[in-house]
């Protein structure tokens, strides 16, 4: 397929009784199947005033350390080297506690509200009065692939949608010639669970994420194009096929007036079409200046790759994509040198090091271009993993094993008022103690700032009418701006 | 059942009535209030659905007293003071605040809540308030199967008969039947996923038979397409997939047979009844049945996180995973049989079906005993195999002797290697570790724990041992044979090695290709020796095989042998090297050092000494790093020394020992793997199972629950067992209880999918489910009828196909005819959903219909029926297995789509956009979607160009050269039609300034393509 000349924009949901009409006129069947394409239709409307009006969400898989991180606990450090665990009961993920450890990286108070920060952070130390902090977030599991289905989907088991396709299936798109819901995965390859942590679940297929692949900027989404190499086709002939293509889908329908899917249809070629200019030209990062791109760090061996997505995000919400996502580590393939995310069991300060500087380089870079810009303020950055670590160190080394018990996640922009802190975990930070939450109630504050009541956004399936937030979930009010 | 509440034990009540007694009427004017019969129910239907421990919500619980106490909403004898009166009673002129969201109080419920409160707030303690479920025992669809009685004249007891019954009701009409073109079409991909054959559609076109539409569905229906479609309905139902799912989504080699399972008995017509029995405890009420052993293979369709039943070393994560688990049996049972939400009594009582959480608790006890697993699908069928296997190994071998005798062919090195007899019989790509000689076929990549210069001894005839050298400057002695054989003088290496020793490529090889033989073609064969690794042959042993075979044993050891190989570098061209060695009897034969992919392909021909016993290659790795050093022994044979002449006889003879070959190898093949299959097995004794206070594996509580079903099929009893029941005897009490023919659910769910099926929507819409959130049946005595009419066929399914495509209503144009417009624009005001069903519903395809469709057109669906599925992916054995699709480009990856192997993490990018579910879930009803993405997937997915390329060749072989011509031949196979005038005229056109090609992509894309009238 290939580029429309005239690049004429269908309103989408022009009229108000066009569901009414699709519904009635599409026999019943698939009635959902007119709902716009690529901006998606909102099944919602805005409950409430929105305060942000797109999201981008950072995933840290494999379960960073919060203890090391945001989560300042000076009595593990006094502690540190004495048994964590000494009557010998707990038995985690992989091992037997070892010792308590305290962090790897020296805490320091940061910013006008004077929270608290390690060292592996510089940058992002230098935005954290934008920041909101949940102190107290924990999971129903220690496992990645049922702790990345949580935290992305509120259930532990697969197929249930992502919090991305709830958002689209929503609030749908401000853009129509870009999908609504774009995921951007670690160039290394796939979190833990794989693709499906971005799926649709049992949602229409519309929305499910679409997965923008930066390593070739003039291909950046599947089938855009037709693969290089058949001599057959060409621009010229792509746009002539279409013509035609659609010359025969008119005749067919004039004698089925009744089915209004197969206007859809003919639609949906009209809007991929479009997708072919706008999807390139939304990936082009070297429309970026040299000073922007100095800020991401774009050409640094290792933050450069998640440097890169971060300023993809900012250009993608620019252009009215809904929900962004990037994945800043990938699923335990074979360990290298560095294992490919967060999971530390044997060597927390060379992989936390590693990740954390790429973190710490393309979150700040974010946060502070976005800010330039002027759209932090109706941008919703979150930054979450699937669980925590432990306090104890993993066996004698210098890992940690996982921890369902106790992790940090951050908000900013969008509604969030920065420099706070909500919930405690305990003394060593080996688990939330202090109004404990689960991806819940952050999933319920992030929808809440969309302008969304989470109990209220709902679809039918197999017998319940599921939601995000399962049957739980109460908005975070103590970070809201 | 009125209420749902825990009633107290008769001594509680006499307790409540005394401290009634005790504490007094305080106000004795008033008559005492009774809290179980007039407190409670206010409660009940007020408070609770928000105030549980369930439901954090409303932030206290009002199923008990303590909550109400502690916070001072309820003050005995003061209702002055009680918080909970001022909340129900309005203030001045505002509403009450409780109940939030719902109709208020009546005056009188309020004023007996004052009463109740002065009277002492008594509250006996066992009475627990529990939310009502909306529908309860009296729930249409827990009702018997009622169907008219046959001789009361006014019952017009037919599908079209209750459907225009219906119509005429609200004015409605059934609509014209639609022609024959339309409607072999339609039945086609209904029946059998795939379109029609032009011939096909001409022959029933044209057929004079009034009885030429009866013809064809009886056709459809015997077709072996037909079992292969309704098994992807049913494994959407089992959530079907091939690889566990989660984090380490690990293969399920052999899951391909419980698939197969369901495409046969689909195809045999097995009765309904049977077919569920066999599913949910084949094992048990038949054991020697293979397929009903089978068949269990349902039980462990779904998705399981292997590491959290198996990895983790926590015991609490593994309790987590095996409740999740026991959900997905118990659930995926109730679900498919019985459209039954259980699921949702998993953390608390049901609250709109009557279902408690106990008898969840009960159900899922009756799958206690199982785990998931790997199994032999029985003893016998092992043995049968093996016997088998064993016989027509023995016959290939004796041909391979024969073959080799005349040929002097030798004995190929590489298929050793891949456990084979040295003739084209070893597995391809199966490879030996260097570093324990263990049998692989993964693929690895730099391997740990290596030892170098340590001779493991290998389990094969002809192979001796392998190791892994480090020459150490030429000063080590390495140990190459099982005889204690050494060799010295190899340099230093990086001790590093990567990969097994393969019959084939090793892993992530450069290319199997050298000077432009690709070794993996052609009957050639290449030995994968990646650096650093050293193999020895025990060439003894061969020769004494070749020469038993030449001479019959005389003079056998002794007869000079030849070692013949193309020596090359495989890895990639440029500054990589590597080194090779060749050694008899630890003496060195040759070596070849610094060998670059430049330096092409090194014929090796040496002569073994007959004294010689062992044959030792060893490559390594240069001094620069090992990686790229991939060294491959091309054809790599030893053999006779002295080539034959042959005579005509000779030839003749070989000819047809060939063919015999090819005749066995052919047998071997339909043979296939050995018969295990992924399903469960039983555990000796049956796991306590107790109730799960919210759902929580750390909170059980209560006895030991006895198995058992639902109370709410008054028809039935629901007792399956005791505690004491072992596993069998559960899951076929089970069984027989959902296929009691007094079930009223099993029988009307499955009739209802059919319909659902034919037509796109069922009777009732919400095909899995027949509780309160479900639909309502459209046509209850139609459901009904149906119901009956499957046991009166005796539970056949083929039979209720033929009743409902043989109906005019599902003969009925989905058109909305312009005739009589004025008819059915009323239609489409009374009912745009079509639920009456006054005309079919225009469907469109599925993903794997639209697949199959395209290489049905393209003329390169390959019809090969059953075994394991194909693999459009290359698969990488990781910690976290990794998926990779690649361009499906060959014969066997364009099977039906039912025989895919299917990923759960990893699925089909060009599937699932177009609408494929996760089989995560058990999906009752396909979603269909427009997207521009999927618009962009047919017009230039791979897959799409190379098939219409395919098409466009097949059109111009068949209908040559003449664009006319070339253009109804394509809409032909496309369509099922000739173009009209006006396509034909615009294709032709088309076909003459593009391409034909062009017009056949166009075609894949049309609506007409996807879409069926």
């Amino acid at each position: 397929m290939s580029i429309n000349d005239s690049r004429h924009r269908i309103p989408v949901a022009a009229h108000g009784s066009r569901r009414e009409f699709l519904r009635s006129a599409a026999g019943g069947i698939g009635s959902l199947a007119l709902s716009a394409m690529l901006a998606g239709e909102s099944h919602a409307g805005l409950h409430h005033a929105a305060k942000a009006k797109r999201v981008i969400q950072i995933f840290c898989p494999g379960g960073m350390s919060q203890v090391d991180t945001f989560d300042y606990k000076p009595e593990l450090a006094r502690r540190d080297g004495t048994p964590f665990d000494s009557d010998g009961t707990l038995q985690f993920f992989a091992s037997k506690p070892g010792n308590c450890r305290g962090s790897h990286w020296k805490f320091r108070r940061h910013g006008q509200s004077g929270l608290w920060i390690s060292d592996l952070f510089p940058r992002l130390a230098t935005c954290i009065d934008d920041m909101a902090f949940l102190y107290s977030m924990h999971s129903k599991t220690a496992l990645h692939g049922p702790g990345c289905f949580m935290m992305n989907t509120g259930f532990t088991l697969p197929g249930f949608p992502s919090m991305g396709s709830w958002v689209t299936y929503g609030l749908g798109s401000e853009a129509d010639d870009l999908p609504a819901f774009v995921v951007l995965p670690d160039p290394r390859g796939l979190p833990p669970g794989g693709i499906i942590n971005w799926g649709a679940g049992f949602l229409p297929a519309q929305y499910q994420a679409t997965t923008l692949d930066t390593t070739d900027p003039r291909h950046p989404i599947a089938d855009l194009f037709p693969p290089r190499g058949f001599t057959e086709v060409t621009p010229r002939s792509d746009r002539a096929g279409l013509n035609f293509l659609q010359q025969l889908n008119q005749l067919h329908r004039e004698t089925r007036p009744a089915n209004t899917e197969l206007e859809a249809r003919i639609k949906a070629y009209e809007m991929a079409a479009r997708l072919q200019l706008s999807a390139p030209e939304a990936t082009d990062l070297s429309q970026e200046t040299q000073s922007i791109q100095e800020l991401y760090q774009t050409e640094h061996p290792d933050v450069g790759p998640f440097g890169k997505q971060c300023l993809l995000a900012r250009r993608l919400v620019q252009r009215g994509v809904r929900f962004v996502q990037i994945y800043c580590g990938a699923e335990n393939t074979t360990a290298k040198k560095i294992r490919p995310n967060w999971d530390s069991h044997e060597d927390l300060p060379r992989d936390h090091g590693y990740w954390g500087a790429v973190l710490d380089g393309g979150a700040s870079a974010l946060l502070k271009d976005l800010k330039q810009q002027g759209m932090l303020d109706e941008t919703l950055v979150i930054c979450t993993t699937e669980f925590g670590r432990q306090p104890a160190s993993q066996g004698k080394g210098f890992g940690r094993d996982h921890n369902a018990g106790a992790f940090t996640a951050w908000m900013a922009g969008g509604g969030i008022k920065g420099g706070v802190g909500f919930g405690a975990t305990d003394e060593l930070g080996f688990k939330a103690i202090e109004s404990p939450t689960y991806s819940y109630d952050l999933h319920a504050t992030a929808m809440h700032l969309l302008g969304i009541d989470h109990t209220r956004l709902t679809y039918y399936h197999n017998g319940i009418e599921r939601r995000l937030t399962d049957v739980h979930g109460h908005v975070i009010q103590d970070v809201l701006a | 059942m009125p209420h749902r509440m825990f009633l107290p034990a008769p001594s509680a009540i006499a307790g409540a009535v005394l401290t009634l007694v005790i504490c007094g009427p305080l106000r004795a004017a008033e008559s005492s209030v009774d809290f179980a019969s007039q407190i409670a129910p206010i409660l009940q239907r007020h408070c609770v659905r928000c105030h549980s421990p369930d439901n954090s919500e409303g932030g206290i619980s009002l199923e008990t007293i303590d909550d109400l106490m502690s916070g001072d909403y309820v003050v005995p004898g003061v209702p002055e003071a009680s918080g909970l009166l001022e909340l129900v009673t309005p203030q001045d002129d505002s509403p009450a605040a409780m109940p939030k969201d719902a109709a208020p109080l009546g005056a009188g419920d309020v004023a007996l809540l004052g009463r109740w409160i002065a009277q002492g707030a008594t509250w006996p303690r066992d009475i627990v308030v529990k939310e009502r479920s909306m529908a309860d025992a009296s729930w249409w669809a827990f009702q018997p199967i009622d169907v008219p009685d046959k001789s009361s004249p006014k019952s017009p007891s037919t599908i079209d008969g209750l459907i225009r019954a219906k119509l005429a009701e609200h004015q409605l009409r059934i609509s014209p039947p639609a022609d024959r073109r339309t409607l072999i079409r339609r039945v086609s991909f209904d029946l059998v996923g795939l379109p029609p054959a032009p011939d096909e559609v001409e022959a029933f076109v044209n057929d004079p038979d009034p009885q030429a539409y009866e013809k064809l569905v009886d056709r459809l229906l015997a077709s072996p397409h037909y079992g292969e479609r309704y098994a992807r309905h049913w494994l959407d139902l089992a959530h079907y997939a091939d690889t566990h799912g989660f984090e380490r989504d690990m293969r399920r080699d052999t899951a391909w047979r419980y698939r197969d399972y369901v495409i046969e008995s689909f195809n045999d017509d097995k009765p309904y009844d049977r077919f569920l029995q066999e599913q949910v405890a084949g094992d048990v009420l038949w054991p020697d049945d293979d397929q009903a052993v089978v068949a269990t293979g349902f039980l462990s369709a779904g998705p399981w996180d292997y590491v959290g039943h198996v990895e983790t070393k926590s015991a609490q994560l593994r309790r987590s995973a095996r409740a999740l688990d026991l959900d997905d049996m118990t659930t995926q049972v109730m679900a498919t049989t019985m459209a039954l939400t259980v699921n949702c009594a998993r953390c608390h009582d049901h609250k709109l079906d009557p279902i408690s959480q106990r008898e969840y608790y009960q159900l899922q006890s009756v799958f206690a005993g199982l785990e998931r697993e790997e199994r032999l699908v029985s003893q016998s069928a092992l043995q049968d195999y093996e016997t088998q296997q064993q016989r027509l190994i023995a016959r290939r071998d004796e041909i391979d002797f024969q073959l080799r005798r005349l040929e002097g062919d030798g004995i190929d090195l590489a298929d050793i290697v891949g456990g084979g007899n040295g003739s084209m019989t070893g597995a391809f790509r199966q490879g030996i570790d260097p570093r324990t000689a263990k049998v692989q076929t993964r693929d690895f990549g730099k391997l740990g724990n290596v030892v170098t210069n340590r001779f493991s001894e290998s389990e094969f005839e002809f192979v001796d041992g392998v190791f892994i050298p480090d020459g150490d400057g030429g000063r080590a002695e390495i140990p190459v044979s099982s005889t204690g054989v050494t060799i010295r003088g190899l340099p230093s290496t990086s001790g590093n090695a990567w990969d097994m020793i393969r019959n084939g490529p090793v892993a992530s090889q450069h290319s199997p290709a050298l000077d432009g033989i690709d070794f993996t073609q052609g009957g050639r064969s290449v030995l994968g020796l990646h650096a650093n690794a050293g193999i020895t042959f025990d060439v003894a042993a061969i020769g004494r095989q070749l020469m038993g075979a030449t001479d019959a044993g005389t003079q056998a050891t002794t007869a000079p042998l030849r070692f013949t190989a193309l020596l090359g570098y495989f890895g990639a061209a440029g500054s990589h090297h590597a080194d090779v060695w060749v050694f008899a009897d630890g003496l060195k034969l040759a070596e070849f050092r610094n060998l670059k992919r430049d330096d092409g392909l090194q014929s090796i021909d040496l002569q073994l000494a007959p004294s010689v016993r062992f044959l030792t290659l060893v490559a390594t790795d240069g001094g620069n790093g090992f990686s790229h050093d991939q060294i491959g022994f091309g054809d790599p044979r030893i053999r006779c020394n002295t080539p034959r002449q042959s005579t005509d006889a000779q030839t003749r003879r070989i000819a047809a020992l060939r063919s015999a070959r090819k005749h066995v190898t052919a047998e071997l093949d339909t043979l296939g793997p050995p018969p295990r299959f992924y399903g469960v097995v039983a555990s000796a004794e049956v796991p306590e199972v107790r109730l799960l206070s919210r759902g929580d594996p750390e909170s059980a509580t209560g006895d030991a629950l006895a198995p058992a079903a639902l109370s709410a099929l008054a028809m039935l009893d629901p007792k399956l067992g005791t505690p004491q029941t072992g596993d069998g005897q559960r899951r076929a009490a089970l069984a027989r209880w959902i296929t009691d023919t007094r079930n009223p659910l099993t029988r009307r769910v499955i009739v209802n999918r059919l319909w659902h099926w034919h037509f796109g929507q069922g009777l009732v819409d919400t095909p899995s489910d027949f509780g309160f959130g479900g639909s309502r049946p459209s046509h209850p005595e139609l459901l009904d009828w149906l119901a009956e009419e499957l046991v009166r066929h005796d539970w056949s399914l083929k039979a209720m196909h033929r009743l409902i495509l043989t109906s005019r209503t599902y003969r009925q144009s989905s058109h909305v005819s312009e005739r009589s417009g004025q008819l059915d624009e009323s239609a489409m005001r009374i009912d745009a959903d079509n639920r009456l069903l006054w005309r079919q519903n225009p469907r469109r395809l599925e993903a794997e219909a639209i697949r199959d469709a395209v290489l049905f057109a393209s003329g390169n669906l390959n019809l090969r029926r059953g075994g394991p599925g194909f693999e459009d992916f290359d698969y990488q054995d990781a910690y976290a297995p990794i998926y990779t699709y690649k361009p499906a480009d060959d014969a066997s990856l364009w099977r039906r789509s039912i025989y895919r192997f299917i990923v759960r993490t990893t699925p089909d990018r060009f599937l699932t956009t177009l609408d494929c579910p996760d089989p995560a879930n058990m999906t009752p009803k396909r979603i269909t979607t427009t997207t521009p993405l999927q618009s962009l997937a047919l017009y230039n997915n791979d897959f799409m160009l190379r098939q219409a390329r395919y098409f466009a060749r097949r059109v111009e072989r068949e209908a040559g050269v003449d664009v006319a011509k070339q253009v109804e031949r394509a809409f032909r196979l496309a369509l099922a039609r000739s173009p009209s005038d006006r396509e034909a005229k615009l294709a032709g056109e088309f076909v003459s300034r593009e391409s034909l090609f062009a017009l056949c992509r166009s075609l894949f894309n049309l609506n007409e393509f996807v879409y069926v009238d």
